[in-house]
This record gives structure tokens, C-alpha cells and sequence, in this order.
């Protein structure tokens, strides 16, 4: 799966809408010193499938923080804080979007950790999570994660 | 004589395959032509005919170096999202049309060239329906050599557009007849005058498993489906156009063990078993069985046919959004999915997808 990150080919979707059934998920990161500020882009169509198969019902941002999360490279968890959760979209599908603020334990790398997460892919088995990481203008796409996988270490440069 | 019972047993299946209920849609012929041997030989005969009718610019779009990066620039969406290379088959006149069905011939069962037709009629049938500039049209398919189909070494013979890929592999380090896409937006359409629904026979045999195991707890797979799981990946960023929509997932991991697999078609009785034969066949036989047969052979060999899972979920009769079929074996790996239509809301379009956990590109791509 991490080969997708070599993914490189533009699509040609100046003037056209997009013409995808399934979209996928971005979670981009931008790396601060002392933590990652975070959004988290999921696509409205997958999300119902996913919390149409939760047995509890909560605001996004709880579900959010059920199944995302960061943790050291021993394990010990970074603290989530969501923020606002607004409507936006995304080459004609509509999109939650999550601001999500990320603090490592004291003493811990902020460059250094593992994302850990299943939004969507717990349940939507051709759900992919795209991770970016965001520099000023450039971003790399450092991952990605699909049904089964749900942990992606990142070491930030 | 390995070769002529291989072809007996692919007729045998086909057969049977491609007899099912056609009543209200164009017949499906026999599947393969028992005199015609097909394969690289053939191919490559064809392809010499072939090239002294093209221009230059159009001898550079067919002939194109073999490499891990060109081998995977197939994908499921239309043209006008991702561009394809190749020999553009709208662009070709009569001649030249003639020559390219002669390749065809060579590369495909009946069954195979005529999904070919079928899926660029569909593709013809949505172009009035749906104006944006998404690249629906028949002609937007294309055939592509990769590497040098007169040598000794690996190549890829490769047709494809919008809802098919076809990936075969010659002189490579396995017999490879994948990853092979085939789709279908609408399920079925009229058009001059013919009732057509492309993926008939496949979805059928699909549906059929599905039906026939549903009573089964463990052929239920766990989770939902929008589309095929080890299809092409499409990445996504905010602010930035998509990028990608070709196989930059491969080379895949594939489920291991028992758990949410489906049923194990060793445990099926032997008319169950029957029905995923003739659905792994519905597949493997749209190639010339010069190419696939000994893959048939690989994936129905008692011990791997017994060591195959099939799943579902959704409704077994792929009636509903989310319907998705999956035979997943030692080697072979099958799924269908049903998605909503893209051109034509309300209804409900195919994607499909064949791999070979060891073989796709003849084993020849080692990204």
C-alpha cells in the first residue's frame, strides 16, 4: 500500500466532474515543534457506510476520536483535541472536514510516532486513508492505510 | 497433449459458462475456437500485419518500452480522468481497424473479444447521455505492446479503456493473463436495436455462488463494499487535483487464514463447487486459451480449488448498491462489485476484477 505513495500521474480533471464512486479519505498533517496541527478529510458518502454500522450514535467528533490516534513508538498515546468539524467538498463529493490539534507526551518526539487509525476502513473494505505532509506549498503523501492495516509509523524529516 | 486436454477442459467449462440464460441479450458464443491455438506466436503474427498500415506516430503510440512503471498505467476510469497511452483504436481507419481485430482474435476468446465490443458500445451508449468531458466514447480504447513482442524477452500485450484492461504477459517468468478490469456502466442498454449487458455471464456465475452459500454464516463477509478492494488507487489531496488512478497499489497483500474469507470450497458439495468452477472460468476464459488455460488448470487443480474461499455481501442477486462477490483462492482472486451508475443516476454499474497473487504481469513487475 505504500507504493501508492509513489503515485504520481495528474488526472485530467480541469473542466470535468470526478467521475469516482468511492472517495477516499485525507488526513494532512502539518509537523510544529511541539505537536502536528491536523485535517481530517472524510468523504460523506463512505462515512454513512461506516456509522451506519456503529451501534452508537455520537457526534463526528467523538467517532473521530473512537478510532483516530497517535501514539510514541513505544505506545504511550499522544492527546487528540478536535476542534471545529466543517461541510466542505472535494471534486464534487461532499466532505467533513476535522481541525484536529496533536500533542506528544512530554519528553516525546513530535517527528517521530505512529498514526493509528480505522475511520471509515473499519468498515468500507476499499477505503484508503491518504496521509500528507505539509511544508508551506509542498506536501508529500508520507502513506497510506486500507482494511486491515491501521498503523502507519511516520518519521518526519 | 497436456496442451490439448488443457484446451478440452477450458472448452468443457466454457461450455457450460457461456450457456447460461442469454434469452433476452446478445448470444455469448463458445468461448475459444478449438482450432485456433492463439498466444504470443499468433499475437505476434498479427501485430506484423498490423504495423506496416500505421504511421510513425502511431507505431511509437503501440510500440513502447517494458518497464515496472508502464506495465501499471491501466485504470478503471474514463479517459478524459486518466489518459491512456497507446494505439487509439477510435482513431484507426477500416484497414487498419481490420488488423487490430485480427490481434484481437489472437489475444481473446469469442467471449473475450466480444466483451470487448460490448464494453466500448457502453461506453458509446452514455457519451449522448452524459456531456461532460469525462472521455466516454468506444473509441477511446487503445492497444499497447510494451517491450518487443518479436523477441525472446518478457513483453505485455496490453487493451484497454475506460471499464476494461486486459494485461497479458508473453516470455515472462509466469503465464500471466492479468490484472485484468473489466466493468460495466449501465448493466444493460438497447442500442441499435441489440439488448446488450456485458458482464452477463460473469456476474450470472458470481450470483449463482453467492445464492448457493448464503445460507452459510461464514460466507458473509464482514464489512461494506464501493468498490473492488484491490482495484486502482486514486490519491487524493485538498486544494490539488487527484493523481494517480492506475495499480501504483500493486504488488498487493492478500487475506491469510480462515477468518472472513467466506466458505471454503472444499466444505461445498459438489454441485456447489460446480458453480465457482464456472465462475473463475467466466473470467479466465476471456483471454485465447493459449493464455490462460494452464492458469485455468492452475486455479481448478483439486487442492487449490479446495483451498479457495467464496464471500459475499450485499444481496446475492447483485440487485443492490454494495452487492460484492469475492472468490479468493491460493492463486486466483475474484471480485465483483455492484456500484451506483456515474453517467446515468439511479441505477447501478459493475466493476470486476481478476488478479493472480503470484502471476499478475507474468511475475515480471517487482516494484
Amino acid at each position: 500500500m505504500r507504493r501508492a505513495a509513489r503515485a504520481a500521474c495528474l488526472l485530467l480533471v480541469a473542466g470535468t466532474s470526478f467521475a469516482h464512486p468511492a472517495p477516499n479519505s485525507i488526513l494532512r498533517l502539518e509537523l510544529e515543534p511541539e505537536g502536528i496541527r491536523a485535517e481530517y478529510w472524510v468523504p460523506v458518502s463512505e462515512l454513512a457506510h461506516a456509522r451506519a454500522a456503529s451501534p452508537v450514535a455520537e457526534p463526528f467528533s467523538a467517532y473521530l476520536l473512537r478510532h483516530f490516534g497517535v501514539e510514541t513508538p513505544t505506545g504511550t498515546p499522544w492527546r487528540v483535541i478536535v476542534g471545529t468539524v466543517r461541510d466542505s467538498s472535494y471534486f464534487d463529493h461532499p466532505y467533513l472536514v476535522a481541525d484536529i490539534r496533536l500533542v506528544p507526551p512530554a519528553g516525546a518526539s513530535a517527528r517521530d510516532f505512529i498514526l493509528v487509525d480505522d475511520t471509515v476502513t473499519h468498515e468500507v473494505r476499499n477505503h484508503v486513508l491518504y496521509v500528507v505532509a505539509q511544508r508551506g506549498e509542498q506536501s508529500d503523501l508520507i502513506g497510506a492505510l486500507q482494511f486491515p492495516a491501521r498503523r502507519l509509523p511516520v518519521t518526519a524529516r | 497433449m497436456l496442451n490439448r486436454t488443457i484446451v478440452t477442459l477450458l472448452g468443457l467449462i466454457a461450455a457450460s459458462t457461456c450457456a447460461h440464460g442469454h434469452s433476452a441479450t446478445t448470444q455469448t458464443p463458445p468461448c475459444q475456437a478449438a482450432d485456433t491455438p492463439g498466444g504470443a506466436r499468433d499475437i505476434a503474427a498479427a501485430l506484423d500485419k498490423l504495423r506496416p498500415l500505421l504511421s510513425d506516430a502511431q507505431r511509437a503510440a503501440l510500440y513502447r518500452p517494458l518497464s515496472d512503471a508502464s506495465a501499471i498505467q491501466w485504470s478503471n476510469l474514463p479517459v478524459g480522468i486518466v489518459p491512456r497511452e497507446g494505439l487509439r483504436l477510435g482513431d484507426l481507419d477500416s484497414r487498419q481497424s481490420q488488423a487490430a481485430a485480427a490481434v484481437f482474435d489472437a489475444a481473446l476468446s469469442a467471449c473475450g473479444s466480444l466483451l470487448l465490443q460490448q464494453v466500448r458500445l457502453a461506453d458509446d451508449y452514455l457519451l449522448p447521455l452524459d456531456k461532460r468531458r469525462i472521455g466516454w466514447d468506444g473509441g477511446n480504447y487503445y492497444l499497447s505492446v510494451l517491450g518487443d513482442a518479436s523477441a525472446k524477452g518478457p513483453w505485455l500485450l496490453q487493451i484497454g479503456g475506460h471499464h476494461l484492461a486486459y494485461n497479458f504477459a508473453f516470455n515472462t517468468r509466469e503465464p500471466g493473463a492479468t490484472p485484468m478490469f473489466v466493468g460495466s456502466e449501465p448493466i444493460r442498454f438497447e442500442i441499435r436495436g441489440s439488448l446488450v449487458e456485458p458482464l452477463q455471464a460473469q456476474s450470472a456465475a458470481m450470483s449463482r455462488v453467492a445464492a448457493a452459500i448464503a445460507s452459510r454464516p461464514e460466507a458473509r463477509l464482514s464489512g461494506t463494499f464501493t468498490d473492488v478492494v484491490k482495484g486502482v488507487i486514486v490519491t487524493s489531496e485538498p486544494g490539488k487535483p487527484p493523481t494517480g488512478g492506475t495499480d501504483t497499489g500493486f504488488p498487493h497483500t492478500y487475506p491469510t487464514g480462515e477468518v472472513d474469507r467466506g466458505v471454503k470450497v472444499g466444505t461445498l458439495p459438489v454441485e456447489q463447487r460446480e458453480l465457482v468452477r464456472t465462475a473463475i472460468a467466466s473470467f479466465v476464459q476471456l483471454p485465447d486459451p493459449g493464455i490462460s488455460a494452464s492458469l485455468l488448470v492452475a486455479y481448478l487443480e483439486p487442492d487449490a480449488l479446495a483451498d479457495t474461499y467464496v464471500g459475499f455481501a450485499g444481496s446475492p442477486d447483485l440487485g443492490t448498491q454494495g452487492s460484492y462477490v469475492r472468490i479468493d483462492g491460493p492463486r486466483v482472486w475474484i471480485e465483483l462489485v455492484v456500484q451506483r451508475a456515474i453517467a446515468l443516476p439511479g441505477q447501478l454499474h459493475y466493476h470486476a476484477l481478476w488478479r493472480d497473487k503470484h502471476a499478475d504481469y507474468g511475475g515480471e513487475v517487482r516494484r
